[in-house]
């Protein structure tokens, strides 16, 4: 396994594809630090949304150190889709299965690579966000490390990326166009689901217990940031974090059953 | 050929193997084997199931029916892959922004495999400083080489190559050529195929035809060649023939008025032409037509010619080609 890992990992970081996405992630994150800052520090009571933001010092920390994850988790699902889509569009997939015949286990070793791919853009984006937020913090007169609380949000915005990396996988493979599983991803993750978030919290009863398990939603509510609308409910952070991480397992799994009964021509 | 075999070590058999796509039969029923020590060329029009047999062989297709083992065994139980069998399916496929050296190391990490065999597999395949730019600039000829050098990392027994010649210069292809024969000399197996019979004729020792997905012919190149003779034009063919009958020597008449020798003596049949006073009006060295053979085993039933060309087609092959079967 830990060959079929490492022969994953090269496969990565041999194009030039990580090293963009590692300037996009970390200028995201130290952009959107700055950003939010700047609008907590402006009387604070108009969100990016419209809506108010409420929180207390915890949470504007953890909003504005996790900023930009609603980017980065983004791009991350870019890469999830990407690292099982090239495959498929420049055919590499047939040289992938030869050398690793047992399907299960070449893409578990792709999942394995994932996620050390997550945690390594996680920490490119928390020394961005961290660097830049931190001064920011301080500018606007909010203690930059308010409670420990602050490092379980900074430890769970790994773990997001690395979920969302594998939702991307999973996406990847069931629709195995490459654009097409790109253009549905991004725009379900910022079009449709918002939209969906709100319709839903028309009525009391998916406003409860259907809206906060959306995905983004559910990655909200991991890194216990500032809600938005005060309709918006959130769930316990470790709630959120087995939510995202359902999505993640459900879909690659799923992907990963399908690819291993597929004709590969 | 099938039977009675010491080892099935490098030995690939293939036994009923059927493939459906749907509607479509890609592969039918078909059996043959390819023996160590050989260079073996799988041979078809376009279309007539090559690669898909050969992905069913690989494990990247799943036959409807039959088995195609590899020493005895299926490819997804291979515990070693790359070091049983080398395979290079497609020359093309190759992430246009990786590196050839880099697509080669992605490979070689799976299987252990350490950089310098990379490296060095580079350097016998000739295309060392060339690997290290991104694969979205090669040539044909430098995927064919790059595949051939993947196919080689593990130094496998087995060699599985589609179409290693597609886009090779006349040089790339006399280069592939002593190279298949010097590694068939050190044992190994190796299964080529092609859709063109001339591109292989002179690098393969059996050849497996088929056709619509079946088998039409398997045997050694010899074989298929027939016995080679000499074709003679004269003004009585019959009163050669009968002189070379004297001589010892056999002879058919063929449609065009012309009669082929069974003999390579071409010194032979002029001399006795002389003694019988006959005059030659061409003599010359007749091996059997292997293009007009090919065509005559393969394209006769093409399914993917269509129903309204299929019955022209026919004609014309059973019009001129009868005599030779």
């Amino acid at each position: 396994m830990i060959p079929a890992v490492r022969s994953e990992l090269r496969k990565f970081f041999t194009t030039r594809l990580w090293w963009g996405m590692a300037i996009a992630v970390f200028v995201s994150a130290a952009g959107f630090a700055v950003l939010f800052g700047f609008v907590v520090d402006q009387g604070g009571q108009t969100g990016p949304g419209g809506g108010q933001l409420t929180g207390d010092d915890t949470q504007v920390a953890n909003t504005i150190y996790t900023a930009g994850i609603s980017v980065g988790y983004l791009l991350l699902l870019t890469i999830g889709i990407l690292a099982i889509g090239a495959e498929f569009r420049h055919k590499t997939i047939t040289a992938t299965f030869l050398a690793v015949p047992n399907r299960t286990r070449a893409m578990l070793a792709k999942v394995l690579a994932l996620v050390g791919i997550g945690v390594f853009y996680g920490v490119v984006s928390l020394v961005g966000s961290v660097a830049a937020g931190s001064v920011v913090l301080r500018v606007i007169d909010r203690p930059a490390f308010p409670s420990s609380a602050v490092g379980r949000t900074l430890a769970l915005s790994l773990l997001v990326l690395a979920l969302w990396a594998l939702i991307g996988l999973g996406l990847g493979i069931l629709i195995p166009n490459q654009v097409a599983a790109l253009f549905i991803g991004v725009a379900v993750a910022w079009i449709v689901e918002p939209l969906l978030g709100v319709l839903l919290r028309i009525w009391e009863f998916s406003r409860e217990n259907i809206a906060p398990y959306l995905p983004s939603s559910a990655t909200n509510s991991t890194l216990d940031i500032v809600t938005q609308s005060p309709e918006e409910i959130r769930l316990d952070w470790w709630v959120g974090a087995l939510t995202l991480g359902a999505y993640a397992v459900v879909l690659s799994a799923l992907g990963i059953w399908l690819l291993s009964r597929k004709d590969v021509t | 050929m099938t039977t009675a075999t010491a080892t099935r070590e490098g030995r690939i058999e293939i036994a009923g193997l059927t493939k459906r796509f749907g509607g479509f039969t890609a592969v039918d029923d078909l059996s043959f084997d390819v023996e160590p020590g050989r260079i073996t060329g799988f041979l078809g029009p376009n279309g007539a199931g090559k690669t898909t047999t050969l992905r069913m062989l690989l494990g990247l297709i799943r036959p409807t029916r039959g088995t195609a083992t590899i020493g005895g065994r299926q490819y997804t139980t291979l515990s070693r892959p790359l070091s049983t069998v080398g395979a290079a399916l497609e020359a093309t496929n190759f992430h246009p922004g990786r590196s050839g050296r880099d697509h080669l190391r992605v490979l070689a990490d799976t299987s252990g495999i350490p950089t310098s065999r990379v490296d060095e597999l580079l350097e016998l395949t000739g295309i060392p400083a060339a690997a290290r730019k991104r694969a979205g600039g090669y040539s044909m000829g430098m995927r064919q080489r790059l595949g051939l050098a993947a196919a080689l990392l593990g130094d496998p027994q087995v060699l599985v190559l589609d179409e290693p010649a597609n886009g090779l210069d006349p040089e790339g292809i006399r280069w592939l050529r002593g190279f298949l024969r010097h590694l068939s000399e050190e044992g190994k197996t190796i299964l080529v195929s092609s859709h063109l019979l001339r591109e292989v004729e002179q690098t393969v020792d059996d050849v497996v035809i088929i056709a619509n997905g079946r088998l039409v012919r398997a045997g050694t190149m010899a074989d298929l060649r027939g016995t080679p003779g000499a074709l003679v034009r004269t003004s009585d063919v019959a009163g050669l023939a009968g002189a070379l009958r004297v001589a010892d020597v056999t002879s058919t008449v063929q449609d065009d008025d012309s009669l082929v020798a069974d003999t390579t003596d071409l010194r032979l049949v002029g001399d006795v032409a002389l003694r019988a006073g006959l005059p030659i009006y061409g003599l010359t060295p007749r091996a059997a037509d292997l293009e007009a053979l090919f065509f005559e085993l393969t394209e006769g039933t093409n399914r993917n010619l269509g129903e309204a060309a299929a019955p022209a087609e026919r004609d014309a092959v059973t019009g001129e080609e009868g005599a030779n079967e």
